[in-house]
């Protein structure tokens, strides 16, 4: 191998070039701005955690499996997951076979950023070697891994069906110009190779491009031509990135070490969260995933499309895509990168101003009389309307032989998610406050509380000293598991539903399936667990009204009926409620179903 | 020459009225019912808004005069055909009946009241329905009416009401529940009855002075707000959370008895049928008649009839006068 | 002036002609439903801090509604927005969001 020309230098290079300083100024400018924007706390702890050896290690690999492999898309769809691999993994290793060859070959030129990229206009080989042989092999091969991507990627926009997604992102137009100029680079770069393989050497991909059209190849300005063009899409993709989806390749770098770090979001669209927005490869995974998505006119509002509107900067569109949102987290769970949706949101929310202002001075006054007993059971606002639930608790409860007590009976203070969730966290304090003095005075051991929303605000929010917080559905399977509440098994097919917040919210998904196998049969849901469908009855939407969630409903309701169950269960009188009025088979709490079990 | 068959599905008194019709004008029908008896739900009536008629009575001169009326009974439509001659209806039975007019009778259930949990139907002891207490005014026997000192009627369980499914108005149940609570405060003559309504709808000749005959001889106690909740206390006392919208004020009160006047919503066999032949219905799953205001008891296709409360909630006397009608376009359409 | 032991008070009547609803226009745009109620009072016989307070949705959203926005709007103040009106209202009335709503466009009162 040696150089074909001195000067190592041809003005094709140039877009290339120019787009390369372009990308690398506006990510070096972004990493120090999304730095900077970190709180000094934040950045300390960032600082730490890259030099912590398990931690780099971890960074590492989560960057090789998340960045090259994707190996979450692989779990998804396996066709999914190759797509991207080939691309990302194929390139990849174009770019480090480039970067040898030009160590090897020629050091002096490894300085120069294009010369790895276009080698084989630039070399020239003078004779057959082992090793010259091998890296036409190697770079022909993973040429090959890269086209093959594309063929499957070009094919998804018209199908998408086949990689196992229903609908995909609607592309912006710098999306789309990213997306046909990185289409275009491959066959270019095959191409262009094509025309030198004459001269430069080739392997099974090249060579017989070269042979194709021998006479119209070896002709030099044909040769400069197809390098020019190469050139050209490489730089048009560069110059499109930062304005496209395609900056989630360079972004991912910098989230993988600050997840890893544990920040946390404080703002839409500053630091952490700033990361995560531009990480997001708008590959539209969350549309489908999207309880929204049973009604047409929803998707636009889907986590795809507000993190677009995060990044314009579109505060309107903003907002009313924030309060529209269930707060279901179902997107997160889906997600390639974990976008921390749910976190991003409800920062959002946390920005709206009122002119009403929450007093809450009223409780000051209110003390309630609560017995002693070693379990306080907290009900919740919405258990006066599901009165079978707070039935079938204290059956439980007497058949167990348990001591409890109740805290709001007759009505007492929210738990304060509702309020949480509609951004007023300040607020909200106040009844956090107020009933924790309540629970930690009446003595108790153990706060029960049937609600999955309330449980998840006392879980995140509530300090409680010496005392257990759990879920019924916990604490009805730990009494049976325990042996202190018997129950016997019918033939009744239960469908169980993971409420959100108990679900994805505090990770309480084998519980209650446990507890409600030892009165029945669990008939699967088609989507459950961490991928359960919202009731659609959330609180966490502000602005979804009556009609709009009928169709949400309908489509869980649907989702539950897979194994054609006998009573639908949940563990939530919110779910329960809305459960029932579009279900056609029963719907039933579930101390109600655990009550199926005991002597009659 | 042989008479002709005209098959009438749903033996209720609108079925009855229509095969009677029929028969009167020389046409040899076919009455279908699912139940094992016929007279729907006047079988489970005990008397009749405005003037206390016996249910029993109307259904008896109904029922009395079927001579040349084909009926069954327990029989459940498989399916059913249609041909350019007409329809062919099969029965379970294994019967099959020609007709070249269908007419559709299908009526309506009561609203599920163990739907609305929050008013504790089949969870609390003394919460019954409107037609549980028709049927203890009837048998006088039922464990949960143990001399109420006060009682509460709920207006619009089920009607009105977009959580239930069911927007619509029932009609018929606020003249129920005045006829019910006068009837009720007649047995228990010390007792307090309440009737709590969100707009009283009276819209009949002499409903008002039902309504009137309520406040001023049996003195009992409108008040404007929709029950929200009910509790039950260890005793079994009722609480019932409302607003007193007049007043302004929200109250809870103490119970012993509460009676829900569920409302009016298609039957399941008007949605069997309307799948099975096809007819459109509305949302609110009643059937949609050619012309609501012309032909209400024509469907979109010809010789497909209809009439009673298959098409909407009616009182008695309008599903009777409605099924005359509709007999009178059946012989329309077939002597044509 | 001479006392004669009474005072002209202002007039009680309803000047619904003289009306200024543009407050109201501005939050039915933003919650659609606020025309929906039928003034049944659900919401605040079911109201979990209408157990504490005399909070009444219905009695602000009516007084919204005729133009009487000094009347009840301070109630607002103890919502705790735990949504269950939502749940009771036979209307499908957004109820936390009208809540949310009315807090925006409208302002509490100095007494």
């Amino acid at each position: 191998m040696r150089e074909r020309f001195l000067i190592g230098f041809d003005p094709f290079v140039l877009p290339f070039l120019l787009g390369m300083a372009f990308v690398l100024t506006y990510c070096i400018i972004g990493l120090i701005r999304v730095v900077l924007q970190l709180s000094k706390a934040d950045r300390r702890k960032l600082a730490a955690s890259l030099f912590k050896p398990a931690n780099a290690w971890k960074n590492l690999r989560d960057m090789f499996c998340d960045c090259l492999i994707h190996v979450k898309l692989w779990k998804r769809n396996p066709k999914l997951g190759y797509m991207h691999s080939s691309i990302a993994f194929g390139w990849f290793m174009l770019i480090v076979f480039g970067h040898i060859e030009t160590f090897i070959f020629v050091p002096k030129k490894a300085g120069l950023f294009y010369y790895p990229i276009f080698f084989r206009y630039f070399m020239e080989m003078e004779n057959y070697s082992l090793r010259g042989s091998f890296f036409f092999f190697i770079m022909d091969f993973f040429l090959l891994i890269v086209l093959s991507g594309i063929l499957l990627a070009m094919f998804k926009r018209i199908r998408s069906r086949f990689f196992g997604m229903r609908r995909t992102t609607r592309l912006s137009i710098t999306d789309r110009i990213g997306l046909y100029s990185l289409w275009a680079i491959f066959p270019l770069r095959w191409i262009a190779e094509g025309f030198t393989a004459g001269i430069a050497g080739g392997s099974f991909m090249t060579i017989p491009i070269n042979l194709l059209l021998k006479n119209f190849m070896s002709n030099p300005e044909n040769i400069t031509v197809a390098w020019w063009l190469y050139s050209i899409a490489l730089g048009t993709f560069m110059f499109a990135l930062p304005f496209s989806r395609y900056m989630h390749i360079p972004a991912e770098i910098l989230l993988i070490p600050m997840k890893n770090a544990g920040l946390k979001v404080y703002h839409p669209r500053k630091g952490f969260a700033l990361a995560q927005i531009y990480t997001c490869p708008s590959c539209g995974v969350c549309i489908d995933a999207c309880p929204m998505s049973a009604s047409r006119q929803n998707l636009k509002d889907t986590t795809v499309y507000l993190v677009r509107q995060i990044k314009r900067n579109n505060a309107r569109r903003m907002n009313a895509m924030t309060e529209k949102c269930l707060m279901c987290g179902k997107c997160q769970e889906v997600c390639q990168i974990a976008l921390q949706s749910y976190d991003i949101r409800m920062k959002i929310r946390e920005r709206a101003t009122y002119n009403v202002g929450l007093k809450y001075d009223y409780l000051d006054s209110y003390k309630p009389e609560i017995g002693k007993a070693k379990v306080l059971y907290y009900a919740g606002c919405m258990s006066s309307l599901t009165p079978n639930t707070g039935r079938s608790i204290k059956k439980l409860l007497s058949a167990a032989r348990i001591s409890w007590t109740q805290m709001d009976e007759g009505g007492g203070v929210c738990c304060g998610r509702p309020l949480i969730l509609a951004g007023r966290r300040q607020e909200a304090a106040a009844m956090i406050e107020k009933n924790t003095s309540i629970i930690e005075s009446s003595g108790a051991q153990i706060l029960l509380v049937s609600c999955a929303i309330c449980y998840r605000v006392f879980k995140e929010e509530y300090k409680l000293k010496g005392i257990r917080v759990m879920h019924y559905t916990e604490y009805f399977n730990e009494l049976m598991e325990e042996g202190r509440l018997k129950v016997n098994r019918g033939a009744l097919r239960y469908a169980y539903h993971d409420p959100c917040d108990l679900g994805r919210g505090c990770g309480i998904y084998e519980e209650p399936r446990e507890a409600l196998s030892r009165v029945g049969i669990i008939a699967p849901a088609e989507k459950e667990r961490a991928l359960s469908v919202c009731c659609g009855g959330s609180v966490g939407s502000l602005t979804l009204d009556h009609e709009d969630r009928i169709p949400i409903t309908q489509a869980s309701v649907q989702n539950m009926l897979f194994s054609n169950p006998d009573r639908i269960v949940t563990a939530c009188p919110l779910c329960m409620k809305t459960f029932s009025r579009y279900s056609p088979v029963k719907v039933v709490d579930f101390a109600e179903a655990l009550c199926d079990g005991l002597e009659k | 020459m042989a008479k002709e068959n005209v098959v009438v599905i749903g033996g209720g008194p609108c079925g009855i009225e229509v095969a009677r019709n029929l028969r009167d004008l020389g046409y040899t029908p076919i009455l279908l019912e699912q139940q094992s008896e016929l007279g729907g739900h006047l079988r489970l009536w005990d008397r009749l808004f405005p003037e206390g008629v016996e249910a029993r009575k109307v259904l008896k001169e109904l029922t009395g005069d079927l001579k040349g009326v084909k009926w069954f009974t327990d029989v459940n439509i498989e399916s059913i055909e249609k041909s350019r001659k007409g329809y062919t209806v099969n029965v379970d039975t294994g019967m099959s009946f020609q007709t070249k007019a269908l007419v559709v009778t299908t009526g309506f259930k009561l609203f599920p009241a163990e739907n609305k949990q929050e008013y504790g139907y089949n969870i609390y002891e003394r919460v019954i329905t409107n037609a549980d207490l028709e049927q203890y005014f009837h048998t006088r026997k039922d464990p949960r009416i143990q001399n109420p000192k006060t009682i509460g009627f709920v207006h619009c369980v089920g009607s009105r009401d977009e959580k239930a499914c069911n927007r619509q108005c029932s009609k018929v149940c606020c003249a129920t529940a005045v006829k019910q609570a006068s009837e009720i405060k007649e047995l228990f003559p010390d007792a307090i009855v309440y009737c709590f309504y969100m707009d009283l709808r009276l819209f009949g000749r002499s409903y008002e002075d039902m309504y009137l005959t309520a406040q001023r001889k049996y003195g009992v106690r409108f008040i404007r707000g929709r029950v929200s909740e009910v509790s039950e206390d260890i005793d079994g006392k009722l609480f019932v959370k409302a607003e007193d919208t007049l007043l302004g004020k929200p109250m809870k009160m103490k119970l012993d008895l509460l009676v829900l006047m569920t409302g009016i919503l298609p039957g399941d066999s008007t949605k069997q049928l309307s799948e099975m032949l096809k007819i459109q219905t509305g949302e609110d799953g009643f059937f949609t008649p050619r012309d609501t205001i012309l032909e209400p008891c024509m469907a979109k296709d010809g010789g497909l009839f209809m009439a009673g409360t298959c098409t909407g909630p009616k009182t008695i006397p309008e599903t009777l006068s409605e099924a005359r009608a509709a007999a009178i376009q059946v012989h329309k359409y077939l002597s044509k | 002036m001479i006392d004669f032991g009474y005072t002209l008070s202002k007039s009680n009547t309803l000047k619904i002609e003289n009306l200024d609803d543009s407050r109201f226009k501005a939050l039915h745009k933003l919650e659609p439903d606020a025309y929906k109620c039928i003034n049944c009072g659900s919401c605040t016989a079911s109201c979990s801090a209408g157990v504490f307070t005399e909070l009444s949705l219905r009695k602000i959203l009516l007084s919204l509604q005729r133009g009487e926005e000094k009347d009840y709007i301070n109630q607002l103040q103890s919502c705790m927005l735990c949504g269950k009106c939502m749940l009771v209202c036979p209307r499908g009335i957004n109820t936390r969001h009208l809540i949310l709503s009315i807090s925006k466009i409208y302002n509490t009162v100095d007494r």
